[in-house]
């Protein structure tokens, strides 16, 4: 599973994060060097103003020496005094022309300034050389004309005109440095603003990385601490930004991983200590099972070897004694095939054989056993040929008998039958004794199962149904059985037939 | 003039040990054989015997339940317990049970007998 396709890995947040305040950091930086040239142009725009005004300062300047010099001859009749007036008319067409270009920025200015230059020409042209003419010839005319005032007038409109001009420029030059101080405030609101949007961005960027790095990895470390200290259950609550959320993921599971394999181990050891409590059973059963038929053979031998014994006696205990040394001897065969099954290598040696015969031999061996109990045996005429290990059968028949005998302690019929139903040789051995109840029937062919024996004091391996079902199912055939607290077993054992008549 | 032959009562499942006991104690005595536990208690009730053998193991009761019931009826003076059980290390519980002494499995004839005389000394 990955976290990191549901929501983006910390790596790309960092990234997206540190991009973002860059460019915060540059837009910050480009509204403040933009408010600087506009400060600038500010700047230049105000000396150009400056220029202007002085420009035009000279041309009234010119335009007052033209008067003075007019005047000067017309009231004295002195060329002398013309002199203002000739170098005025000499400077002001490069003057005009100056100011002109001087207020190409603005279209209107720019009118303005041709229209003053265009009325100063005509004043020069139009009233002052003539003026000047009449002064040279006709002295008094001159001076009328001057009394007349038109001069003053004309000079006036001029001085309005430039006044005018003057103060367009002034109003020109005092708005832009309104605008350029507007934009220099802005820029300055904006820097301070995006200033203090990067200090706070900078200080969440900061709690986040606590919070989304910080933090899981100490809840980490402190769940790793607990694992470490045993606690396989500590789980993390899984979730976080990208690899934080892998990281919880990815701990969870081991600490899953941890917890089942240490519940595995312990498992194993439960099953361990099971099988070592259940060999040292055995020890003790074996040990004990071996110690009544040992008890038999050594009392009765002792009794033979150190006692005069009358010679009926003597055949007898020899017959105990020989009987006794067979059942020790099944009994450690017992345990050697118990011992076998686990290894999975039960011996077989098979051929065709009559199970009627075997049934019959087992039958004789235990009806001599036992004065209360009584076999009933039945046994069809025809022969039921198995392909079979007879010593195998023979224990199986045998361990059935005796059960049968040992668990119907009061006595009574064991009923023997054996017949050919279609391909099976089917043979049963009911009992009438205690039966098994019905919540131990489900163990009955486990190894050491003994159901409630010991404590009737019934003697035995809980081996014996254990090897004989094995036995059976290695000839191919199954073993059960139906029983009833209080009523008796039956087992039944079913082997496929060998006679080649079918 | 002997006294009447002692009454002992052999409480075993297995018929070869009762044989082998009888066998190996003598015939001075009058045998009474139990199979089981239930029969153990009957015939001690009704027999009163010197002695009990007793298998630790029976069939049907316990061997530890017929001496527990045993010693309720008859007292250690009149009617003395032998263990006998093929687990070694039953004997502290017979003995606290109230037996006079534990034989293991398999025993010595000879050991037999000697406990058995030993337990029925005249004091």
């Amino acid at each position: 599973m990955r976290i990191g396709s549901r929501s983006p890995s910390l790596a790309t947040r960092m990234i997206a994060a540190s991009v973002a305040l860059a460019l915060i950091v540059t837009l910050v930086f480009a509204v403040l060097i933009d408010a600087m040239a506009a400060l600038d142009e500010s700047k230049q725009r105000e000396a150009h103003s400056k220029d202007v005004v002085a420009a035009t300062l000279a041309v009234e300047k010119l335009v007052v020496d033209l008067e003075t010099g007019l005047r000067g001859v017309v009231i004295t009749g002195d060329e002398r005094f013309l002199q203002p007036w000739v170098e005025a008319r000499e400077t002001l067409p490069a003057r005009l022309a100056r100011l002109e270009r001087l207020s190409a920025d603005n279209p209107a200015q720019q009118r303005r300034a041709r229209v003053l230059a265009a009325e100063i020409e005509e004043y020069i042209e139009d009233y002052t050389v003539p003026l000047v003419n009449i002064a040279r010839e006709h002295p008094a005319a001159a001076r009328t004309r001057v009394a007349e005032q038109e001069g003053k007038r004309r000079t006036d409109d001029i001085r309005a005109r430039v006044r005018s001009f003057l103060n367009t420029e002034n109003d020109l030059a005092s708005a832009s440095a309104v605008s350029a101080e507007r934009q220099s405030d802005r820029a300055l609101g904006l820097a301070v603003v995006g200033l203090v949007a990067c200090a706070a961005l900078i200080v969440l960027f900061g709690l986040y990385l606590v919070r989304s790095i910080a933090r899981p990895v100490r809840e980490v470390a402190g769940a790793a601490t607990r694992v470490a200290g045993g606690d396989f259950s500590t789980r993390l609550s899984e979730g976080g930004p990208g690899e934080v959320g892998e990281l919880t993921v990815a701990f969870n599971r081991m600490a899953g991983e941890l917890e089942r394999s240490r519940s595995e181990l312990e498992s194993q050891n439960e099953k361990l200590r099971q099988s070592e409590r259940r060999k040292s059973e055995l020890v003790r059963i074996v040990s004990h099972e071996l110690r009544t038929p040992l008890a038999s053979v050594l009392g009765f031998t002792s009794v033979l070897l150190g006692r005069d014994v009358k010679p009926e006696d003597q055949r007898r205990y020899l017959e105990i004694i020989n009987a006794q040394g067979r059942r020790l001897s099944s009994l450690v065969n017992d345990f050697l095939d118990a011992d076998r099954l686990e290894e999975g290598e039960l011996e077989m040696s098979r051929r065709l054989i009559d199970l009627g015969t075997v049934i019959a031999e087992q039958v004789q061996l235990f009806e001599g056993q036992s004065d209360k109990h009584r076999l009933d045996t039945f046994l069809p005429d025809k022969e039921l040929t198995v392909d079979g290990d007879p010593n195998r059968l023979a224990q199986v028949i045998g361990n059935l008998l005796s059960n049968a005998i040992k668990y119907s302690p009061d006595g009574g019929t064991v009923h023997v039958m054996a017949e050919r139903v279609d391909s099976v040789v089917r043979v049963s051995v009911r009992d009438e004794g205690i039966g098994i109840p019905e919540e131990l029937q489900k163990g009955v062919f486990a190894k050491f199962f003994r159901g409630d024996a010991d404590a009737s004091g019934i003697p035995g391996t809980g081996l014996g149904l254990t090897i004989a079902r094995s036995v059976v199912e290695a000839h191919g055939g199954r073993m059960n059985f139906v029983s009833a607290r209080g009523k008796g077993s039956m087992f039944w054992l079913e082997l496929p037939t060998a006679a080649n008549d079918q | 003039m002997p006294a009447a032959p002692k009454t002992i009562l052999i409480c075993e499942d297995d018929q070869h040990l009762r044989e082998l006991i009888r066998v190996v104690i003598g015939e001075n005595f009058h045998f009474v054989e139990a199979h089981d536990g239930e029969e153990a208690v009957e015939l001690a009730l009704a027999h009163r015997p010197e002695l009990v053998i007793l298998d630790f193991m029976l069939p049907k009761r316990s061997g530890s339940d017929v001496l527990s019931a045993i010693r309720r009826e008859l007292s250690p003076e009149e009617t003395h317990v032998i263990v006998v059980s093929a687990w070694p290390d039953a004997d502290e519980a017979a003995v606290a049970a109230g037996a006079d002494a534990f034989l293991p499995k398999p025993f010595e004839p000879e050991h037999l007998e000697a406990i058995v005389k030993d337990v029925l000394r005249d004091p």
